[in-house]
């Protein structure tokens, strides 16, 4: 049975990932110095979310200066078309890419 | 320590691994590795048990461990669902164990996609399931490549792709791992799961080639 | 190249680079190099330098030296320097121990 508190529960801030599996989202522009896990070839690339990563991990560029510690956030596997990643891309137009990115790096499109 | 001509002239061929002669003096990284394993130990960070220990574990995971994973996703559907919907999940119900604290995605080839790991930042591999990285996966002509021409990595390794499959990258970067479920080869329904595990090699489990019915594999 | 990109791309960020052949030969590792393995899995399991403070170092050695330096090598000298910034010992400790290692070595050496 269903109270009226259990159904009342609400999340704080990151507890839940903020995209579902088949938004469009696109990797932020922006060019960090010092330590990044998102290669620049994927920077202001849009693709689609194909997989939520359970649980939610502690960001791995702030892990690159030792703290063990920090807000967890969602990773999450996106799908990016090649012809998208790469002007005069060879392969075949079906062909994709997948990769993992911490939320903090995504945009709603 | 003294400058040692012998060591300046190692600094450009540093991918081939002349053949070691072991009566050598150890170089100067090998002094490197035991004096900050010696400092570390005097004190009292880390004991020579937990490298002992390690060193153990590390040889226990070798690619037959991924190859003992598929050959039960070949053969036992309800634990192949298990094991796609988590990879980790299903390799620790066959007591392998993730030492390194990674997850794992199982990626399934079929009929209309093939996929292919790499990590272009590092050297990111499913080292619980596999064991260590061959050094083409370390090195930048495989880490480059990969994700912008991976028709051609695949055809240096004889694998032609149609173009009608799909190709299918995975970019391996931070907490996942990813493990390739080759497809089964045709002519082995009536094998059993330790015959179809003998087939199952690591290249087929990075995804350079598929799984076929070599000499080596035939019963 | 910009000089921005010299500080905002890594130098192990090469996805898509050209690059030449894949050189398919493999070495089976040496002792020194899978204890260096099982030193950076134990100091990652101890928090002590964890997985990704370990590839920041690499990055921190600069192209030039990543491009000249080998993998476990890059690791090791890694290791040191991270482990003076967080204080496990300082550079002289380490000299001073890399001189006993080598005339401890060089006394006894290996059998075959």
């Amino acid at each position: 049975m269903n109270t009226p508190a259990l159904s009342a529960v609400r999340p704080a801030l990151f507890e839940r990932p903020s995209f579902a599996v088949g938004d469009r989202v696109r990797v932020s522009q922006r060019a960090p110095i010092g330590h990044y896990r998102v290669p620049i070839y994927l920077r202001g690339i849009a693709g689609v979310v194909a997989r939520i990563i359970e649980p939610a991990f502690v960001d791995n560029e702030e892990e690159g200066y030792g703290r063990n510690a920090g807000s967890k956030r969602y990773y999450y596997r996106v799908a990016f078309a090649m012809t998208d990643l790469w002007n005069g891309y060879t392969g075949s137009p079906n062909d994709e890419l997948q990769i993992e990115i911490i939320e903090s790096w995504l945009e709603q499109i | 320590m003294a400058s040692d001509p012998h060591s300046q002239g190692h600094s450009h061929d540093h991918d081939a691994h002349a053949a070691i002669s072991h009566d050598e003096a150890p170089g100067y990284y090998e002094i490197m590795e035991t004096a900050v394993r010696e400092l570390l130990m005097a004190k009292g960070f880390i004991t020579a048990n937990d490298i002992r220990h390690q060193i153990e574990v590390l040889d226990s995971r070798t690619p037959a461990l991924g190859a003992a994973v598929v050959a039960r996703a070949w053969t036992d559907p309800a634990f192949k669902s298990r094991l796609l919907a988590d990879g980790r999940a299903g390799c620790e119900e066959l007591g392998i164990t993730f030492y390194d604290d990674t997850q794992l995605i199982v990626l399934e080839n079929s009929e209309s996609v093939h996929n292919l790991i790499v990590c272009t930042l590092c050297s990111c591999y499913p080292r619980p399931v596999l064991g260590l990285p061959p050094d083409w996966y370390k090195l930048k002509p495989y880490r480059a490549r990969a994700v912008i021409e991976p028709r051609k990595v695949l055809a240096e390794f004889g694998t032609i792709i149609p173009d009608d499959v799909e190709v299918r990258v995975s970019d391996s970067t931070a907490v996942i791992r990813y493990l390739v479920l080759p497809r089964r080869p045709a002519g082995t329904e009536d094998w059993t799961e330790q015959d179809l595990a003998g087939l199952v090699t690591r290249d087929a489990m990075i995804g350079v080639i598929p799984v076929t019915l070599n000499d080596r594999g035939m019963k | 190249m910009s000089t921005q990109d010299f500080v905002s791309r890594l130098p192990n960020d090469i996805g898509g680079f050209a690059a030449g052949p894949i050189d398919r030969a493999e070495h089976e590792l040496e002792p020194w190099e899978k204890r260096c393995h099982a030193l950076a899995d134990v100091l990652d399991f101890k928090k002590m330098i964890n997985t990704e403070e370990k590839r920041k170092g690499v990055e921190a050695l600069g192209e030039s030296l990543i491009g000249k330096l080998p993998y476990y090598e890059r690791w090791i000298v890694a290791f040191a320097n991270i482990s003076f910034t967080k204080g496990y010992f300082t550079p002289t400790e380490l000299a001073e121990k890399m001189a006993e290692v080598e005339s401890r070595t060089a006394a006894e050496p290996k059998p075959l």
